[in-house]
């Protein structure tokens, strides 16, 4: 079975920009689905508001489409009542970090079976481009129109420390392994996150010279550095480079799980 | 001795890509290449170039899965898929003595 067939066909093409990455993380989190074998009547796809929850409207199966920051306490309820669902929600960066930061926190605490696709596109891409918690500092939105001055949160550390079971970071540019990292998650029991750092060539690239989806790409390939890489730089004393984006499996564990039976 | 077994053919969704090129960026074979002529829709799609050299077209009957599959998996558009087509049928040729 192809992933295609998850798609709803009826309401492509999709309402999402030319370049724009969700379409690449749909595409990953679905071939992940169809290689763990499930049919149409074991998953639910959640959402809050943003350009990346739109996605579940574009999947053939039920979906609940909530209130802005509040896919993981919906998630949380679809989870406890029905627990043989396998629930996966995708979420923004305004979504997850600015008004649901402390539904998330809280998840990870309990570690609920879920599945939380986040895509961190830096900004708010649909209400026009403004500053978000992860836009890097010296990048320019329209709030932030001389240069973000904030320090820019890191989610993948916010949830390793709140207690989640399985936490990895890729780029819509690494999509196999991308997949690799949701089949991951959906197989590990717990709260399970994955972070994509994903390209917006309208909102984000348009304000910080990079309205070319190929030198958006040439950044993620040329800026990524594997974990194993920054740890061996740390080891020997040498610095990071501060504009480099750490991808790969950050932890995986077995830390008590809430909404699974047995 | 070559097996009989039905060929694929890559195709481009007109209706669905919106022309962003990933696919151009993507394929190791450089099977696509960025379009000149704008469509109905004023959206330059990417031409094909040789697309019989793809190994998913002529290896995933065989192998029973997909072969590299990167652009389909990359394209934001679900514009890119295969579709199945008739085996190369040898021509008759008729020899008049």
């Amino acid at each position: 079975m192809n992933f295609l067939e998850w798609y709803r066909v009826d309401r492509l093409p999709s309402i999402f920009c030319a370049g724009c990455g969700i379409g690449t993380v749909i595409n990953c989190t679905l071939s992940a689905v169809t290689s763990m074998g499930w049919r149409r009547n074991d998953v639910v796809f959640l959402s809050g508001i943003g350009c990346s929850s739109r996605a579940p409207g574009y999947i053939r199966t039920d979906s609940l489409h909530t209130t802005h920051g509040r896919a993981l306490a919906f998630a949380t309820g679809v989870k406890l009542a029905e627990p043989r669902l396998n629930v996966i929600l995708f979420t923004g960066d305004g979504d997850l970090a600015a008004i649901g930061g402390n539904h998330f926190i809280h998840a990870c605490r309990r570690n609920i079976d879920l599945t939380v696709v986040c895509v961190n596109n830096y900004i708010y891409g649909m209400t026009g481009g403004q500053g978000s918690p992860t836009t890097p500092v010296g990048a320019r939105s329209s709030t932030t129109p001389y240069g973000s001055t904030e320090t820019p949160f890191d989610l993948s550390e916010l949830a390793m420390a709140a207690g989640a079971n399985y936490v990895s970071r890729w780029t819509p540019y690494h999509t196999k392994e991308l997949t690799a990292a949701v089949k991951a998650g959906l197989e590990t029991p717990g709260l399970s996150f994955i972070e994509v750092m994903t390209q917006c060539p309208t909102g984000y690239g348009r304000a910080n010279r990079l309205r070319d989806v190929k030198e958006f790409m040439e950044i993620f390939r040329m800026r990524s550095m594997l974990k194993q890489k920054a740890d061996r730089l740390l080891k020997e004393g040498k610095p990071v480079p501060p504009d480099a984006i750490v991808i790969g499996e950050f932890v995986r564990r077995s830390r008590p799980v809430m909404g699974r039976r047995g | 001795m070559v097996k009989d077994v039905p060929c694929m053919r890559l195709v481009i969704d007109e209706n669905r890509c919106k022309g962003c090129n990933l696919c151009v960026l993507v394929c190791p074979y450089k099977i696509f290449r960025e379009g000149k002529k704008p469509n109905r829709k004023g959206i330059v799609v990417p031409e094909l170039d040789r697309p019989e050299r793809c190994p998913n077209c002529r290896l995933r009957q065989l192998y029973g899965r997909t072969i590299c599959g990167l652009c389909q998996l990359i394209c934001p558009d679900q514009a890119i898929d295969w579709i199945g087509e008739e085996p190369y049928e040898h021509m008759k040729v008729a020899i008049e003595y």
